[in-house]
């Protein structure tokens, strides 16, 4: 029997576009200039690399932690994550101690994995936080090719139409084919029919977008997009609504004194392989 | 009427027989790359991906998409799109954004598309299409295990003196590799790009106002000042790559001889093999482009 | 004494790759504070003529450019795109693709902020405010409508304050209603602030109403260029160029009167000063629904609900409790403003979607029994946009390739003859997309007869056609009826509806709020009101002028005014027998 289905469609996409663009958890970063939030995001992606510290490493991800609970990512979201790290080592582990490795290689296993926790706690945190328009506001700042922030703007605007576009190429394409009446072991009679037509599909796809694209150029170019590019002018008007508060100075200063702070404390208590 | 036509205006502009793209086709080629990839892209998010313990056996991508833009476009706009679109339409827009990461993924598909577009001389060949698909999955996957690896001698002290670690993550970057060479750089690369490529050819390149590529067109798009930052990069990223591997090499001649180390031995073997190869190449055309430049045709 | 804006001089223009010139020898003057509408048959470069005016022939498309075209003075020639985007503004026919901003306002604003203007706040508010859409300004491009969407595209070009705006055919993609309120807008911008505009149309309604200087083309040249008043009197030559007058044009002459109406009033006007009476004998009864009451069902839907997620995240009801049964011999017309169920009931009809509730019975078989590729051997549907069916390298291809996977013995011979029927023989080994739009829907046509369907369900099937091809469309949809069992059309085109269905189903607010012949529905203002229909323009001067019943095509007023036997036959019931497919 079949029944009706809300994912995989236009509307679902179009669904996911304004969760991401409202960005609405709210919580500190997302108060924050986004010049500022991606400064604070490297620090914290860079710093790990100096150290192989374990101490310090875990205070780093302990901070990690942190900015994700006030970038006010769900408990569930954060646990999934660390929850897959966990696994990922253990494969790794397990792999190492087919080849021979010891409480030696767990303890090597551990340092790597606190290291791009870290990183990763750092990159959710900011990057949940900042809704895409922002982001490439923050690149452009940052001089960031012109073509980069135009393509998030564009994407952005693109996304529900080209979905839409090829899930009607690929309804169509799947009635005007013949049904598959014997789905096979596992379905995968339904699995080579359904990747057939994916690719079939992308023959009109790329002509249809290839004409649409060609409608979107000769528009921005009759509205100054590459003018922008050389004259500054544009640039500085998109980004003059950008403004560096005390607060975030203030972010960046508990920070990088956290920071300092860990690896005071790892000196003190060092932990070492 | 018609017989009769005559053009009384004075004539200004001819035929671009020239080949240099203009901004606006540029910007055509980027974009459109950059939305057929993104799309693919979005549309494998939505298949539930299928894991067999560590070992991911989806599909990582999409190839023939890029891999159609870089054989009929202009390699440079077209290889700079995709991966751009890649991380615009499924990390950025689906709030999945990852930072400094991202930009390691834009530049290894850059480059493996990028090197692929230029490999690709006539868009007709199927012989060249098998080789550019399976080009664009090798480099990516090369440069991206060579990140990993890195990352683990870097973010672990002495990586190489641990017991086992190099080995597995070799074993589990080389699984992974085998698997997507298959999956991705065959049946979604070159089977799929062996008929979408002739079927597109000579009909989507006039929708963008542009003349078809034809076999001996010099490749366009970059000056020869691209190809000097794809070596650096590229030789750069290698270097680390045959560092990593000099470090472990000390290893391998401590273990006892098993089938581990026969293992171990033939993926280095081939790895240094590959890289040599891939070397060569980028040597090679780097010189070939720049003798055609140099030659009198182009003032 | 009224300034030249534009000033082409022996244009001539071919693009790359072209065996021959898309413009010939153009010479042409536009004045500035002029309002024209560029009119001329599928293919008679009405498009590439308004695109040198920008500049983007020959700065963006290099081809061989002869000639020279003037814009405010400047030879576009020297100048640039960028230069000449502070004269021109250009709203194109597929105006969503050229909206790249999220949001309204950010895409109102691109072009000043792009061009550093100081002023770009003031632009893009008093842009959105002209055009009365400032309270959208927050929405996010993908949440309009498409009539919001092109006063969006217009706007945008506004904003950088252009002394010349082109149009290019705002009804293409819209319904005519809201075709109508962009043309309000374009009206009150020429008179108000005295911006030079050009569209390009195929409605004549639209341009005898708005315009007040005609250029024809043909073959890539100006046959002539009018003023209004002179242009709507050449209906010959309109003709000839396949651009019949529009009908209050038409209604006049056929009654023998000599007037150039504009618009339906002055038509209804012209016939009563004229004095003459409808006749005591005009009945219409020839074209009511004669049809015996227990035909075959085809289809039916049994209390059928359906409804989206929406972004807020509850489900938006399309279709709420709707029984309906399709018959053996119906030609039904679908009708009701954007957004009132239209497509979602063709889906569900023809098995793709099944319904949140109820029960869809596609002859005995319900559809949430069967895969929609079983379904869709009982029922076809053609979608709106035909570069969406238009799936393979070839005409012949595409058509084939329904019966062809399902192993039809004769796949060849039936591609044939349907291809023949449809008069695309010629055309077989072309790539669809090559063709021209009224042969693109023929092609989808002939998919759809491919594949033998009883029911034949279609999407806006005449929208963004010239009136000849549109015209075509209609004849050959009421040739169906000997190879098709049940016709569905879903349309806004009132004189599809008029002169084709001897059905029409109107749908509002998720439910149908009329399920009547034509006729009467035409007869009821009511009902057209509260679904948001405009009658064709002959419906509203019979409605106007008392007429009853109300009469359907030119020649039924003229049948009601001179009483002398029946009306004509419309083309709707003539029938062929060649049909057998």
């Amino acid at each position: 029997m079949r029944k009706h289905h809300d994912v995989l469609s236009v509307e679902w996409v179009k669904l996911e576009l304004i969760r991401t663009a409202y960005a609405t958890r709210g919580g500190l970063f997302s108060t924050m200039d986004p010049r500022m939030v991606v400064m604070w995001y490297l620090v914290l992606a860079i710093v790990p690399w100096f150290t192989h510290n374990l101490t310090v490493l875990a205070g780093l991800f302990v901070l990690g932690c942190i900015s994700v609970g006030l970038a006010r990512v769900g408990p569930l979201l954060l646990g999934l994550f660390v929850f897959g790290l966990i696994v990922e080592t253990f494969y790794v582990f397990i792999a190492a101690w087919l080849f021979g490795g010891d409480t030696q290689t767990v303890i090597a296993l551990v340092e790597l994995t606190l290291k791009l926790g870290a990183v990763s706690l750092a990159s959710m945190a900011a990057f949940v936080s900042l809704d895409p328009e922002k982001l490439s506001d923050a690149m452009l700042a940052f001089r960031m090719p012109q073509m980069i922030t135009f393509g998030v703007s564009y994407g952005y605007r693109m996304l529900p139409i080209l979905i839409e576009q090829f899930a009607t190429v690929f309804e169509g394409y799947r009635l005007r084919s013949a049904p598959v009446e014997n789905k096979g072991f596992l379905g995968w009679r339904m699995i080579t029919q359904w990747c057939r037509l994916t690719v079939l599909s992308f023959y009109p796809i790329f002509l249809n977008t290839a004409k649409s694209v060609r409608t979107t150029v000769e528009s921005l170019e009759a509205r100054g997009f590459t003018y922008a590019a050389v004259d500054g002018r544009g640039r500085q008007i998109r980004l003059a609504y950008l403004r560096l508060t005390a607060k975030d100075w203030a972010v960046m200063a508990v920070t990088l004194a956290l920071i300092a702070g860990v690896f005071w404390f790892g000196a003190q208590f060092p932990l070492y392989r | 009427m018609t017989s009769t036509y005559e053009r009384r205006g004075e004539l200004r502009g001819t035929m671009d027989e020239n080949l240099e793209l203009n901004t606006s086709q540029k910007l055509m080629i980027f974009v459109l790359s950059m939305s057929l990839f993104g799309l693919s892209n979005v549309i494998l998010e939505i298949i539930p991906d299928v894991s067999i313990g560590p070992v991911d056996i989806s599909v990582a991508y999409f190839v023939f998409v890029p891999l159609v833009m870089v054989a009929l476009f202009s390699p440079f706009w077209a290889a700079l799109g995709a991966p751009i679109g890649e991380v615009i339409f499924t990390d950025l827009l689906m709030g999945d954004f990852s930072g400094l990461a991202e930009i390691e993924g834009i530049i290894q598909m850059f480059l493996a598309l990028y090197i692929a577009g230029t490999l690709m001389r006539n868009p007709r060949s199927k012989a060249q299409i098998w080789i550019g698909a399976i080009t664009v999955v090798v480099i990516d996957k090369f440069l991206s295990a060579a990140v990993d690896l890195s990352k683990v001698w870097i973010g672990v002290e002495d990586a190489e003196f641990v017991e086992g670690l190099p080995q597995s993550i070799l074993l589990l970057e080389g699984i992974g590799f085998g698997v997507d060479i298959i999956i991705s750089g065959i049946l979604f690369g070159a089977i799929p790009a062996m008929w979408l490529i002739p079927a597109l050819y000579g009909k989507i390149e006039p929708l963008l106002g542009m003349r078809p590529r034809q076999p001996g067109d010099k490749v366009n798009g970059g000056a020869q000042s691209v190809w000097f930052v794809v070596s650096a990069v590229f030789l750069s990223i290698a270097a680390f790559f045959f560092a990593f591997l000099e470090a472990w090499d000390v290893e391998v001649g401590v273990i006892d001889s098993d089938l581990r180390e026969q293992y171990g031995d033939t993926f280095l073997l081939v790895s240094v093999a590959g890289i040599i190869v891939l070397l060569t190449l980028v040597w090679l055309i780097s010189r070939r482009t720049q003798r055609r430049s140099a030659s009198p045709s182009k003032d | 004494m009224p300034q030249p804006i534009i000033t082409v001089t022996d244009l001539s223009f071919r693009y790359p790759g072209a065996d021959q010139d898309s413009l010939r020898n153009v010479n042409l003057t536009i004045e500035a504070g002029d309002f024209v509408t560029v009119i001329g048959g599928n293919g008679s470069a009405k498009t590439t003529l308004c695109k040198t005016f920008n500049g983007l022939i020959p700065h963006y498309w290099h081809g061989e450019f002869a000639g020279s075209v003037h814009v405010a003075g400047v030879d576009t020639w020297d100048s640039s795109v960028t230069e000449l985007s502070a004269h021109v503004g250009y709203v194109y026919q597929d105006f969503h693709n050229q909206l790249v901003r999220p949001t309204v306002r950010d895409e109102v604003a691109f072009g000043p902020v792009n061009y550093g203007l100081d002023d770009h706040e003031e632009r893009t508010s008093s842009a959105l405010e002209t055009l009365g859409i400032t309270e959208l300004a927050q929405r996010f491009v993908w949440q309009l409508s498409g009539g919001q969407a092109h006063l969006t595209a217009l706007a945008s070009v506004l904003a950088q304050r252009p002394t010349v705006l082109i149009v290019d055919e705002p009804v293409a993609e819209l319904d005519p209603e809201r075709a109508a309120v962009i043309y309000e807008r374009l009206a009150t911008l020429n008179r108000e602030l005295g911006i030079t505009i050009i569209t390009i149309e195929h409605h004549m309604e639209f341009v005898a109403r708005y315009a007040k200087s005609v250029i024809l083309m043909a073959d890539g040249t100006p046959a002539w260029h009018l003023p209004i008043e002179e242009a709507i009197t050449r209906t010959g030559e309109l003709e000839a160029h396949g651009i019949p007058a529009p009908q209050s044009i038409n209604a006049v002459k056929a009654l023998g009167i000599s007037a150039t109406p504009r618009t339906t009033e002055d038509a209804v006007a012209a016939i009563r000063a004229s004095g003459k009476k409808p006749s005591v004998h005009w009945s219409g009864i020839a074209h009511l629904a004669t049809q015996e009451p227990n035909r075959d069902v085809v289809a039916r839907a049994v209390n059928v609900t359906h409804g989206y997620k929406s972004v807020s995240g509850e489900t938006h009801m399309v279709l709420n409790n709707v029984n309906v049964d399709l018959h053996d011999g119906d030609r039904v017309a679908l009708v009701g403003g954007n957004g009132a169920g239209k497509s979602t009931l063709m889906k569900l009809l023809a098995g793709i979607i099944v319904p949140r509730e109820g029960t869809v019975w596609l002859g005995e078989t319900n559809s949430r029994s069967k895969a929609s590729p079983h379904l869709a051997e009982h029922a076809a549907y053609l979608y709106q946009h035909p570069e969406l069916m238009l799936l393979k390298g070839s005409v012949a291809e595409d058509v084939a390739l329904f019966p062809k996977d399902r192993k039809h013995p004769d796949t060849d011979a039936l591609v044939a003859h349907i291809l023949d029927r449809v008069r695309l023989t010629d055309f077989a080994d072309r790539d669809g997309r090559t063709l021209s739009g009224g042969q693109q829907r023929r092609a989808t046509l002939a998919i759809g007869l491919a594949m033998r369907p009883t029911v034949l369900l279609l999407d806006e099937p005449t929208s963004s056609l010239d009136v000849s091809s549109r015209d075509d469309v209609t004849h050959m949809l009421a040739d169906l009826a000997g190879s098709i069992r049940c016709t569905v059309v879903a349309t806004h085109d009132m004189q599809l509806v008029a002169e084709w269905a001897n059905r029409v189903i109107v749908l509002s607010e998720g439910g149908i709020i009329a399920d009547c012949h034509p006729r009467e529905l035409f007869g009821s203002p009511q009902v057209l009101e509260r679904a948001h229909l405009t009658a064709p323009e002959i419906v509203r001067i019979g409605n106007a002028l008392g007429v009853a019943p109300v009469p359907l095509s030119v020649a039924e007023l003229a049948a009601a005014y001179h009483g002398d036997g029946p009306p004509p036959v419309p083309t709707a019931t003539a029938q062929t027998s060649a049909l057998g497919v």
